[in-house]
């Protein structure tokens, strides 16, 4: 009657304080794919860890876990390492700590074979090959004698799911694979575990924040919010028509590939999950929720069946509308229309020094006779980059991870000095600025960071931090920084009183907005944002993106909006810059570039979004693309005479849009007629 | 010397570790026990050193010379020595130069290692190189034998020794202090002084230091330890306190000759220095847990 291969039943996760997972039940039968969902801190990751057995002696785990019909938390340890490894195959998030860096790859994967099927190590390594190749790894012996350093992220989560699917389980434990990996990387993860779901016929459980891979991959999908699964279905319900509010909302909340006028906002779910979620005195997710009415907060939320296998715990489910979509009304601009140049970048070069010290002294036979010399290995992290940026204009930069995009952004800032070219900031050289002129850029230009755990200092309140830059560039007289800190504050939309809290009492998205207004208090025109929101929930993720915005209209800021979401960049963006590997290869409009990329690469991005044809392998092959185009390696349009050789330079299309390939048609006519390469703001 | 080499440099690493995402919750404070021992060891040690003079029972250089070699009993609370002088007695005074020697030589190490590290850590480069190696160099002498050559071609007195192992600890400070300094530099907030513009002495002084100081109260407790059992061996070689001074070390040496017949006169300071030892280690990691800013003591 039950054939599930897996069936969690009343499934509870406790920590000492904290519940982490509650009542969370499901069943997963043989090859179908289930995926979790849910933003960090909701338990998703301990349910994971609760069929693993590997969260720790401070865990306590109630319910049932029924494996291939045993229960599997009424193992003895010994029964259960036998089943892990070798019925359950695990790989997880950061591909980059997870293999022993002192251990062929090979070796590694091997070692599941040796340990629980008592293979032969010498035949365990011919199947490791195997299992290269059918990761889609070319040389896959090869491969297998490589060091984990010497491998790709890409290549790495590869070798990690081989090494799980070694001894054939039957379920394969996914915790966020692909989330440190490049959109074009991840696109080729997602089409790997999909071929392999099929092939080898293996259930997955697949845990993710990101509902978009989830759609990709999965049967079934369950929201997780504040320790329960709120809602429960077949994918294509679920995402299509979420009847939970929190689905909505978070469906709501992420920017779609489209470019978006200055007056349109994100759909955001205001406030944030409650770290000590109590559903017995009503629905965790009503302090949050528009469609919130008194009786929600009356009692325990059960989940109930909304449409035949679709649940969700909400008693309002069936007669909710849409989530409410936000817009600043009355400010709608239009387009943007740039005016003198802000910031302007002249064929700005930086190179990095990569092997220096002793290293760098390598024998030589010059003139007969033989002696060291000193040659430090240059690589170019920006190679000749001309942009412009103008008051109140926003310009975003996409690029993988490694293109040098934040170089590029520290370069603007002269956090780093270039190596060649300059940087104009108002008109002035940055470059040669120093004492008051120097003191007086700083404050009109400012930087948001990425890492919301490091860019305050944990050591001084939001208030002291705050205060700084006042002290600083004397804005505010002794008397009135306070006052001028709770403006500050609720610029950013946080209450006064957090002037007194210190960085570790905040929550990721709360401590961003710190940031923003320690940027912003200054007073400065021209902001860096290096990846402000990827380290942010989906849901905090739109929050900030629509602050930044309603400050850009409220103070007619510039941004440099860096990121490598190339749907958060089209939603805030006057204009867009591609790069890749230190060069710009594309800028032009959001709508143009969206509905008409005409660089490859841009192409590849946009593919990876959307998932829909082949992409290219990112080579590790520097040889191609050191004299010619960088992207000639990758390149499925590639023509050796030129494109190996000539560097193409960036040729305007239309009035705004440019793009760097030899191969575009309407870019090699304009050739002719504009002899230099320059950049139409 | 192999204190000097132990500077615990895995702990530095431990606890600078960058601050993790993860939304820390405010937690109720619960004083590690740690601290409450270690704070109780080290505060009866200084009340007692400092009321040394009225709490001891006799004066420390008296001598009854019929009460020689007597053992631990209610008279006399840890026995006699050789010329009948109160073994308890000599413990409290001595304290008092254990404990200043300690305390003065580690702030002396403090005051030049920490500035140095930080520069260093800070500015990288030819700097770092400089101040690094000019380190190393005082690293690579024995300890011992450069105090003694301090203390052998001029006249002993404390404030030399505690000078002299002062400057002998301040390269493992200086290290420590580094490499903490380095891993800080890593954070974003580092980068936005910078791009305020900041000047050196406020990134140093309101950035870093605050920073860096749960993890150096560690390290300093292990330098006041160091400091304390160094000053004994150096009086129990006889180039620090000279008799009739009462002092830790001088009191083993001493006792070092009747060490089967009244064992209590080297083994109370020995007991007296080891309680000394572990109260400082157990206040220090105390300590540090405490100003750890992850744990949200400070509301």
């Amino acid at each position: 009657m039950n054939d599930a291969l897996l069936e969690i039943r009343n499934l509870t996760v406790r920590y000492p304080g904290t519940t982490a997972v509650r009542d969370v039940a499901f069943q997963l039968q043989p090859g179908e794919a289930l995926g979790i969902v849910g933003e960090s801190g909701s338990g998703k990751s301990s349910i994971a860890g609760a069929i693993l057995k590997s969260l720790g002696a401070s865990a306590r785990i109630a319910g049932e876990i029924a494996f291939e019909g045993r229960d599997l938390l009424r193992l003895s340890r010994a029964d259960h390492r036998a089943v892990l490894g070798r019925r359950i195959g695990a790989v997880f998030q950061d591909p980059f700590t997870a293999l022993n860096p002192a251990r062929r790859v090979g070796g590694q994967i091997a070692e599941p074979m040796v340990r629980h099927l008592g293979a032969e190590p010498a035949h365990a390594m011919q199947r490791a090959i195997v299992l290269l190749r059918d990761m889609g790894i070319h040389r896959a012996e090869e491969v297998a004698h490589a060091f984990p350093h010497q491998l790709s992220g890409g290549m790495k989560q590869r070798t990690l799911i081989a090494a799980a699917l070694a001894c054939e389980p039957s379920l394969l434990i996914l915790d966020e694979p692909t989330t440190a990996l490049d959109v074009t990387v991840e696109a080729q993860i997602l089409r790997l575990l999909a071929r392999l779901r099929q092939q080898k016929r293996v259930s997955l459980l697949f845990i993710s924040h990101n509902l978009g891979v989830v759609r990709r991959l999965c049967d079934s999908v369950a929201v997780m919010y504040a320790s329960q699964f709120v809602e429960l279905g077949r994918v294509g319900d679920v995402l299509e028509q979420p009847a939970h509010p929190y689905s909505k909302g978070l469906l709501a909340s992420r920017p779609s590939l489209r470019a978006a006028s200055r007056g349109s906002r994100l759909s955001a779910i205001q406030g944030q999950m409650p770290s000590a979620p109590r559903p017995e005195a009503g629905c965790v997710f009503a302090a949050r929720c528009p469609f919130a009415e008194p009786r929600c907060t009356g009692g325990e939320q059960s989940l109930i069946l909304t449409a035949p296998g679709h649940a969700a715990r909400c008693w309002k489910a069936k007669t909710l509308g849409d989530w409410p979509r936000l817009a600043v009304e009355g400010t709608d601009l239009g387009e943007f229309r740039p005016g003198n140049a802000l910031v302007n970048t002249n064929r700005l070069r930086k190179s990095f020094t990569m092997r220096r010290g002793m290293a760098a002294w390598r024998p030589s036979l010059a003139n007969r006779w033989p002696r060291f010399r000193y040659q430090p290995t240059q690589v170019a992290a920006v190679d000749g980059v001309s942009l412009t940026i103008s008051p109140g204009e926003v310009l975003g930069l996409v690029g993988e991870s490694g293109c040098g995009k934040s170089t590029l952004g520290r370069l603007a800032l002269r956090l780093l000095n270039c190596t060649d070219g300059s940087v104009e900031f108002d008109g002035a050289d940055v470059g040669r600025l120093s004492g008051t002129d120097l003191s007086a850029f700083r404050k009109q230009a400012q930087i948001v960071f990425q890492n919301v755990g490091s860019s305050l200092n944990p050591r001084l309140s939001v208030g002291e931090a705050l205060e700084r830059p006042l002290v600083l560039f004397g804005l505010a007289k002794p008397r009135e920084r306070r006052q001028r800190v709770e403006e500050l504050l609720e610029m950013v939309r946080l209450p006064a009183s957090y002037r007194l809290r210190y960085p570790h009492q905040l929550s990721g998205g709360e401590r961003q907005r710190v940031a923003i207004a320690r940027a912003l208090a200054s007073e400065p025109r021209f902001v860096v944002c290096d990846e402000p929101v990827s380290a942010l929930d989906v849901s905090v993720q739109a929050a900030i993106v629509n602050l930044l915005a309603d400050l850009r209209d409220r103070f007619g800021l510039a941004y440099l909006f860096i990121s490598h979401d190339l749907a958060v960049v089209a939603q805030i963006s006057d204009r867009v810059a591609v790069m890749y590997r230190g060069r710009i290869c594309e800028t032009g409009t959001p709508a143009e570039l969206l509905a008409a990329p005409r660089h490859p690469y841009t192409r590849l991005l946009l593919a990876a979004a959307a998932d829909e044809s082949p992409t290219a392998e990112p080579s590790a092959d520097i040889g191609a693309g050191a004299t010619g185009c960088t992207f000639a390696s990758r390149c499925p349009r590639r023509l050796p005479s030129i494109c190996d050789t000539t560097v193409p330079t960036l040729r305007p299309v239309t009035s705004a849009h440019a793009v760097a390939c030899h191969l575009d048609p309407i870019a090699k006519q304009q050739c002719g007629t504009i002899a230099t390469a320059s950049i139409p703001p | 010397m192999l204190i000097c080499c132990t500077a615990s440099p895995t702990r530095a690493f431990a606890t600078a570790v960058p601050l993790s995402d993860s939304t820390a919750l405010p937690r109720r404070a619960s004083v590690p026990t740690a601290l409450i021992v270690g704070a109780s060891i080290v505060t009866i040690l200084l009340v007692t050193a400092a009321l040394a003079q009225v709490v001891a029972p006799y004066p420390f250089d008296q001598m009854h010379i019929r009460d020689r070699f007597a053992p631990p009993g209610l008279r006399y609370l840890a026995g006699t020595d050789e010329y009948g002088r109160d073994v308890f007695s000599r413990l409290l005074i001595g304290s008092q130069l254990s404990l200043l020697l300690g305390v003065i030589a580690t702030l002396i190490s403090m005051g030049i290692g920490v500035p140095l590290g930080m520069l260093a850590g800070y500015s990288r480069g030819l700097i770092d190189e400089a101040i690094m190696r000019v380190l190393d160099i005082m690293m690579a002498f024995p300890p011992i034998m450069l105090v003694l050559l301090i203390l052998a071609i001029t006249q002993p007195s404390l404030m030399k020794t505690a000078f002299a192992i002062g400057i002998l600890s301040a390269p493992p400070i200086g290290r420590v202090t580094r490499s903490v300094t380095l891993d800080l530099m890593s954070g974003e907030f580092m980068e936005a002084a910078r791009a305020r513009g900041e000047r050196l002495h406020y990134v140093l002084c309101r950035e870093l230091l605050p920073n860096v100081w749960p993890v150096l109260m560690v390290e300093a407790s292990l330098r006041v330890v160091f400091a304390v059992l160094l000053g004994a061996v150096l009086s129990f070689l006889g180039f620090g306190v000279q008799p009739p001074a009462a002092d830790w070390g001088l009191m083993i040496s001493n006792g070092r000759a009747f060490v089967e017949k009244a064992p209590w006169i080297s083994l109370a300071p020995g007991i007296a220095m080891g309680l000394t030892v572990i109260g400082i280690s157990l206040l220090g990691d105390g300590l540090r847990e405490v100003l750890d800013p992850r744990l949200g003591r400070r509301q």
